[in-house]
């Protein structure tokens, strides 16, 4: 009885603790961050990955080569013609989201396709997938879609031990041009080397200092060590971490978005390069960090110069202690 | 921060102002036109008919019936007459009603009908004129007035008014010699008023006979029920004949009272009237209907109460609508539960109301089962999306139309009731349990499935009751408040209930 009443009056007290650790939730993002700073007419920007690239690109932002494009139906059986000369290439719906429909080929023969994790494909599969894709199966409105394809990323070593699998990127959280949050998500057995928290994956808080783990957390619980490979996650640093913010800070002028999310991989050769933005960011990066967005949003309102170019902005983060 | 607090504000203002609104459309509703908040509530209504017959005489007929007045005892549903050729004038001045004709010849029934249902606030005591004063009678001989001394001094033994102890008295088992002296041997209703009216009279005491009806069940063409009105102080009181009782019988309709006759007729003679009675009940909605349209509220027009009841019945359907939008917007947004589609889970509340909550959902997932089957079966087949999701809608067609003949040849109700679900959101539904499932694996699949259909169970729930829908079709004035609080959630930005669990390991933490 007593137990119950001990968790009845902690569940009563809940919304005032996440108040005071200023915890952002759902409809308060919605309501007084992304209706408040990003347009609507800024959407297709970053919805449209061909666009995004093309906008990356005319800044000198690195992302993946584009291989090409496939628009309709047609199309799809030149795909061969299309990816003519590389040996991997990864395809992608223009207007997918949280990694869906991503196919990544490694190798291919004949009629037989690799992907990473090594499961081989006919050409009848990857022709399905893409035609699935078209038709808009993995876009955010279910609106005719465009497979984009892509390079490969060589992914750097650095995090190899980190993951069980899948390839970890950096997701940063900018507001007002400013990244005030990051977090790295690691695949792991559990989330069959996907990058969602909710699906069982390592999510690390990173330092905005530093690019160093902060915490990590499995399932809402703290941990110390990847489950799969057993690796010290504390020592997670990333590398080029200025290069990351860098990328995160220019994406504010690129799209014009007040509030927006960075997903950056790390190339062996080519350094960090951006995947994708995102107008709607989760808020899974606030329990990576074990901190909350909204007093890191309230810092910027209230400390934060204004009329910074993006590489001051990017200074004033690495040398900010808020 | 400013903006969110103007526009909660204004929110707020409406909704007060749609909070008041309803309350007031609420009492009006329930006082006027007598709406209650228990679906089942039944009124008794009495029709009372009264059959006027008589033989013309050639001549011009005019027939003056006295009737009910409203808001005596019992209030008026409605009134009619049946009298065909005749030109009716309602009177309502002086509580009558005229049939006019030129001169028949055949004998002549005319029917007057009046619908009555309970007035709770009879108080059985009338206000009328005071009486003129009363001439005391002349007695014819010395040994009258004898009697009427000796019946008065035994009346006087007696406790209670002048009225009660003469009613009582004359209405003894064992009559004293003097009572039986003074009545006659044939006692009718009509002749025992008479002579107490004529007693009392002897003291100065005003007194005139009641006409009505007695309001019972299978009372048929019978004479008109007669009371005693006795002027005491102020007011005209009310005894019963035959015990003395006073006041009103709640169960008695006062067709005639005082100076005026129950019934003329000038054009006809050997005239008759008869009553009969018939008890109903009927719903009190539906008998606010007729009241207020026998009051002539003109508003009442102007509802959806005043519609054909196909009209009715599928508005009915409609106005349960925004309670379970209401529903879904806390579910979503102050609970946090996610669900395939916003409305989806709405739409399958509203077929499982239909079909029957045990009967449905079996049925429902029966459906989705085949449905997964089929669709795990098209996967390797390879189709483009939208041919495979048209295939399946059209296999979804395809299983409700062979649950439902099964379900019929083999009498089987759970089963017949497949036609009822909503045929695209179920192949959608499909589809995307699929696609989760293949994406996310089985569990996020099910667990999609069970969130829909455990906010589909709260939704049906709620809106399957059948007080929350009387009251959402009588008072739908409350959709505006409804409208209104799904505006100001809208500017709900606190943590869902959800998010309480998930971001747990977050409080305490500076």
């Amino acid at each position: 009885m007593q137990e119950w009443l001990k968790k009845y009056f902690e569940l009563l007290s809940m919304p005032e603790k996440l108040r005071n650790c200023g915890v952002l939730g759902m409809n308060a993002r919605n309501y007084f961050v992304i209706s408040k700073h990003n347009k609507r007419s800024l959407y297709p920007l970053v919805d449209d990955k061909v666009q995004t690239k093309k906008l990356a690109n005319s800044i000198d932002i690195n992302t993946p080569h584009m291989i090409g494009v496939i628009e309709h139906q047609y199309e799809v059986k030149n795909l061969l013609q299309i990816v003519a000369g590389h040996d991997e290439f990864v395809i992608k719906p223009a207007h997918g989201s949280q990694g869906k429909g991503v196919l990544v080929i490694k190798h291919y023969e004949n009629n037989e396709f690799v992907t990473t994790s090594g499961k081989k494909l006919t050409f009848n599969d990857v022709y399905q997938h893409i035609s699935n894709l078209l038709s808009g199966l993995y876009s955010l409105g279910g609106q005719y879609d465009v497979a984009l394809i892509e390079e490969l990323v060589h992914f750097s070593d650095v995090f190899k031990s980190f993951s069980y699998q899948g390839i970890p990127d950096v997701r940063l959280i900018i507001y007002k041009g400013f990244p005030i949050m990051s977090m790295t998500r690691l695949a792991t057995k559990e989330s069959d080397g996907r990058a969602n928290l909710h699906q069982g994956a390592v999510g690390v808080g990173l330092s905005m200092n530093s690019g160093k783990a902060v915490q990590a957390v499995l399932h809402n619980v703290p941990i110390t060590h990847h489950p799969d490979t057993g690796v010290d996650l504390m020592t997670l640093q990333v590398p080029f971490w200025r290069e990351h913010l860098m990328i995160g800070a220019q994406a504010y002028e690129m799209t014009g978005l007040g509030y927006l999310g960075a997903d950056i991989v790390l190339d062996k050769e080519r350094g960090p390069m951006m995947l994708e933005l995102n107008a709607r960011p989760g808020l899974a990066v606030q329990i990576a960090n074990g901190r909350g967005l909204k007093e890191a949003i309230k810092n910027v309102d209230k400390y934060y110069p204004r009329g910074l170019t993006a590489e001051q902005r990017v200074d004033f983060v690495l040398n900010n202690h808020f | 921060m400013k903006k969110l607090y103007s526009v909660r504000g204004i929110l707020t203002i409406f909704l007060v102002i749609t909070v008041v609104f309803a309350v007031a459309m609420t009492w009006y509703k329930i006082a006027v036109w007598g709406f209650s908040f228990r679906p089942s509530a039944k009124s008794t209504v009495w029709t009372v008919d009264a059959h006027i017959s008589f033989k013309p005489s050639g001549d011009p007929i005019e027939v003056s019936l006295s009737k009910p007045s409203a808001g005596v005892a019992y209030k008026i549903l409605s009134e009619d007459t049946v009298a065909k050729g005749y030109e009716i004038i309602r009177d309502d001045k002086n509580n009558r009603i005229l049939m006019k004709s030129k001169g028949r010849r055949n004998n002549q029934d005319l029917y007057y009908r009046i619908m009555l249902y309970d007035n709770e606030d009879s108080t059985g005591k009338v206000w009328d004129d005071k009486p003129a004063k009363v001439q005391k009678p002349q007695f014819e001989n010395a040994q009258q007035a004898e009697m009427v001394n000796a019946i008065w001094a035994l009346a006087d033994a007696e406790e209670g008014s002048a009225a009660k102890r003469i009613i009582e008295l004359l209405n003894e088992e064992n009559l004293a010699p003097e009572v039986d002296a003074f009545l006659p041997v044939k006692k009718t209703p009509k002749i025992m008023a008479d002579k107490i009216i004529w007693l009392l009279s002897t003291k100065g005491i005003a007194a005139r006979i009641v006409r009505g009806v007695k309001l019972m069940e299978k009372k048929r063409a019978a004479n008109a029920d007669i009371m005693l009105e006795v002027y005491e102080g102020s007011k005209w009181q009310v005894y019963n004949i035959e015990t003395g009782t006073m006041g009103l019988p709640k169960d008695f309709v006062v067709f005639q009272r005082g100076g005026v006759s129950l019934l003329d007729v000038s054009g006809g003679y050997s005239s008759e009237i008869k009553f009969s009675v018939v008890k109903s009940v009927i719903s009190a909605f539906k008998m606010a209907g007729s009241r207020a349209k026998y009051e002539n509220s003109g508003l009442f027009n102007y509802t959806i109460y005043d519609l054909p009841s196909l009209e009715q019945n599928t508005l009915k359907w409609l106005m349960i609508f925004p309670l379970g939008i209401l529903l879904v917007v806390i579910l979503r947004n102050v609970v946090g539960i996610s669900t395939m589609g916003t409305f989806t889970p709405m739409l399958i509340a509203m077929s499982l109301v239909r079909t029957g909550f045990i009967s449905g959902f079996i049925c429902f997932s029966v459906i989705i089962a085949l449905g997964l089957l089929i669709r795990t079966l098209l996967t390797r087949l390879n189709l483009l999306l939208v041919p495979r999701i048209s295939a399946v809608v059209i296999f979804v067609i395809i299983i409700m139309q062979m649950l439902t003949v099964f379900g019929y040849r083999a009498e089987w109700k759970v089963i017949a009731s497949a036609a009822f679900f909503p045929i695209i959101i179920t192949a959608w539904i499909i589809e995307r349990a699929c696609i989760t499932w293949e994406e996310e694996g089985v569990r996020n699949a099910t667990k999609q499935i069970v969130n829909t259909l455990f906010v589909a169970v709260i939704t049906y729930f709620v809106i399957s009751s059948a007080y929350i829908r009387h009251i959402m079709f009588a008072f739908n004035e409350w959709n505006f408040v409804i409208l209104a609080l799904v505006m100001l959630l809208g500017t709900y930005t606190g943590y869902r209930l959800t998010e309480l669990k998930r971001f747990a390991p977050l409080a305490g933490k500076k």
